[in-house]
């Protein structure tokens, strides 16, 4: 087999893995525009023959979606927000300082990650309570998702800290500035894009985050999309196409910002911040 | 007022039980080249960074410009470092790498700007002001770096190895700008380097190291002339002075030279008899001799010629490296005579390898 058409082959491959892994997506946005009868007609049809555009608005109008992505939008920006301070600071450390307390606190921290939210709920819900945290659900709904997901942050952050060659710090020392001079002038500049994306992956995770959300918030006007989207749920559901209207909805945004900003995010994530 | 700009007394440096400098005693007079020279993990780059503020030491003095600078963060020690990877800043242009140091300071723009096209014009880089470093060449870079530290009219140049990223035609070239650069302005440099070469060329005065501790310092060809031990005679000359275990004679006017076949050599000096001792011999010092005057008969082993010189490796034990400044029609195998001025012979005793008179 000659490497043209092994190329070949293997481009096929790759599209049509892409075809079926993509193909929910697809489903999703058709089901949405489909009419009662055609949602579960069988054999199903894979176009509308009659796309019905006005379900979007009368979703978005009786479930109240916008109030449920501005949560949605809250929790995600104050968990990367928390992230990004705290954890662009602990990441620093644990890039420039080598010794076994931080090889020690390195180890913890991949740790923390392994434990699912599923598990972690109930302590920290128990513990939430005691300190009276679920009074403001969704900032405590924050704190966990920060707590969550700092360890991934700062496994990323540190690589593209550690990216950052110590002379130029150096440098920086020795031509007068401070250590946080040094820090806010050449370090964090460079390695800003790695932290740009790491934020942008954490915001993408905190948007669609479920167990904390379902669990702490009570109140409906504090629920977030995801939690929204639970409530469609029942013993009888059979509303596909408004479900599928509303996760159409609840997706979209947050596909456009990958799909704008994927080229940076995949540069990010693979080359160092120097190049 | 002193006239030495940094004075180092007693300087010991520990990481954790591993004993980096051990009282290291300096002084550099103001406008000096100095070189610190020695192995890989001899400690030079360690002193350097500590003259720095970069690493703190573990005790003894460090001033320079007369005020006491231990403990005392780099920032305000008013030094200028050229780095070995240069640590151009890669997000700033090459005029703001230069007038980076001004503008922390609060130095206004405009003059920063002034500062950096005056430097610039001096080492060649006015076309290249507006460019970053990863568009530049390494030479240029390394002369980035250079300016960067020209432009603060600091009270001393660090130089942590600039040139070991330059390929060896533009490290020739680079080590006569920048002593070129150290006449011109007069500013006092600490230059370290693993090279001897640049060290000889380059420096008013030498300081070898090794494990932490200097093992001297002084005038390039005092260092060539008269090595206190074994080590600083083997590290200063290229290639390497050539050593012989050897015992003096019974008559005490020759060496007992101890190779499988021994040779005796004509010797003036007064040497304690039956003492172990260790001649050195550059390889430079040999010259071919006739039957009449030659002073050692040996085998030759390897033969290379670069033309301009010969270079003769002894088929011996210990071997000889002899290098003669012409052609010599010599062969593997053939015996050659060889002599040399007996002044030019080195004795260090072989159990401490320390210089004997």
């Amino acid at each position: 087999m000659n490497f043209a058409l092994r190329d070949k082959v293997m481009l096929a491959i790759a599209v049509l893995l892409a075809a079926v892994y993509l193909f929910p997506l697809y489903w999703m946005y058709v089901t949405a525009i489909k009419t009662g009868s055609a949602m579960f007609a069988s054999p199903p049809s894979f176009w509308p023959a009659d796309p019905q555009w006005s379900i979007y608005r009368s979703v978005w109008e009786s479930r109240n979606v916008g109030r449920y992505l501005w949560n949605s939008v809250v929790i995600a920006s104050g968990a990367v927000l928390m992230i990004t301070i705290l954890g662009t600071g602990c990441a620093y450390v644990l890039a420039r300082y080598r010794n076994a307390w931080v090889d020690a606190g390195l180890f913890l921290i991949l740790m923390l990650q392994v434990l699912p939210a599923s598990l972690m709920i109930t302590p920290i819900f128990v513990g939430f309570s005691q300190l009276g945290l679920l009074d403001y659900p969704r900032t405590a709904v924050i704190l966990a998702i920060a707590a969550k997901s700092m360890p991934f942050f700062v496994v990323l952050v540190r690589a593209t800290f550690m990216s950052v060659p110590i002379e130029l710090e150096e440098a920086a020392l020795v031509d007068g500035n401070s250590r946080f001079g040094a820090f806010f002038h050449i370090v964090l500049p460079l390695a800003r894009n790695g932290i740009l994306v790491s934020a942008i992956l954490i915001f993408m995770q905190a948007f669609g985050e479920f167990v904390y959300s379902k669990s702490m918030i009570q109140a409906i006007e504090y629920q977030p999309a995801s939690v929204g989207l639970n409530s469609f749920m029942g013993p009888n559901t059979n509303e596909w196409n408004n479900i599928m209207a509303y996760a159409a909805m609840y997706v979209t945004p947050i596909l456009a910002i990958f799909v704008l900003l994927q080229r940076r995010i995949v540069s990010g994530l693979t080359s160092g911040a120097l190049k | 007022m002193t006239v030495h700009q940094i004075e180092l007394t007693g300087i010991n440096k520990y990481y954790g039980a591993y004993h980096a400098l051990r009282d290291i005693d300096l002084k550099i007079r103001k406008g000096a080249f100095v070189a610190l020279v020695g192995p890989s993990g001899c400690g030079k780059s360690t002193l350097l960074r500590s003259l720095a503020g970069l690493e703190t030491i573990s005790s003894g003095d460090l001033v320079i410009a007369g005020a006491k600078m231990n403990g005392v963060p780099p920032r305000k020690r008013d030094l200028a470092m050229v780095f070995q990877s240069y640590a151009l800043y890669p997000h700033m242009t090459v005029e703001q790498n230069l007038t980076y140091s001004l503008r922390i300071r609060g130095v206004d723009k405009a003059e920063a700007k002034r500062k950096a096209e005056e430097v610039a014009a001096t080492t060649g880089l006015s076309h290249l002001l507006g460019r970053y470093p990863r568009e530049l060449s390494g030479g240029q870079r390394q002369r980035v770096a250079m300016s960067r530290a020209i432009i603060r009219n600091p009270k001393a140049f660090l130089f942590d190895e600039p040139l070991s990223n330059l390929d060896a035609a533009l490290r020739v070239h680079m080590r006569k700008e920048i002593r070129a650069l150290h006449e011109r302005l007069k500013a006092t440099s600490v230059y370290v380097t693993h090279d001897q070469i640049e060290a000889m060329t380059m420096a008013d005065h030498v300081v070898v190291m090794r494990q932490g501790i200097i093992e001297q310092q002084g005038a390039p060809l005092e260092l060539y002339d008269r090595p206190v031990n074994k080590f600083v005679a083997g590290f200063i000359g290229s290639p390497a002075m050539n050593f012989v275990p050897a015992s003096s004679g019974s008559d005490g006017k020759s060496l007992l030279l101890e190779f499988e076949e021994p040779q005796t050599i004509p010797f003036m000096r007064p040497v304690k008899a039956g003492q172990p001792l260790l001649v050195g011999i550059r390889p430079e010092h040999f010259e071919l001799a006739g039957d009449s005057d030659a002073m050692l008969r040996l085998p030759v082993g390897a033969v290379e010629t670069t033309g301009a010189s010969t270079y003769i490796t002894t088929a011996t034990q210990p071997e000889l490296v002899i290098v003669l400044n012409s052609r010599a029609a010599i062969r593997s195998g053939e015996i050659i005579g060889l002599r040399f001025d007996p002044a030019h012979l080195h004795l260090f005793d072989q159990q401490t390898e320390i210089r004997l008179g």
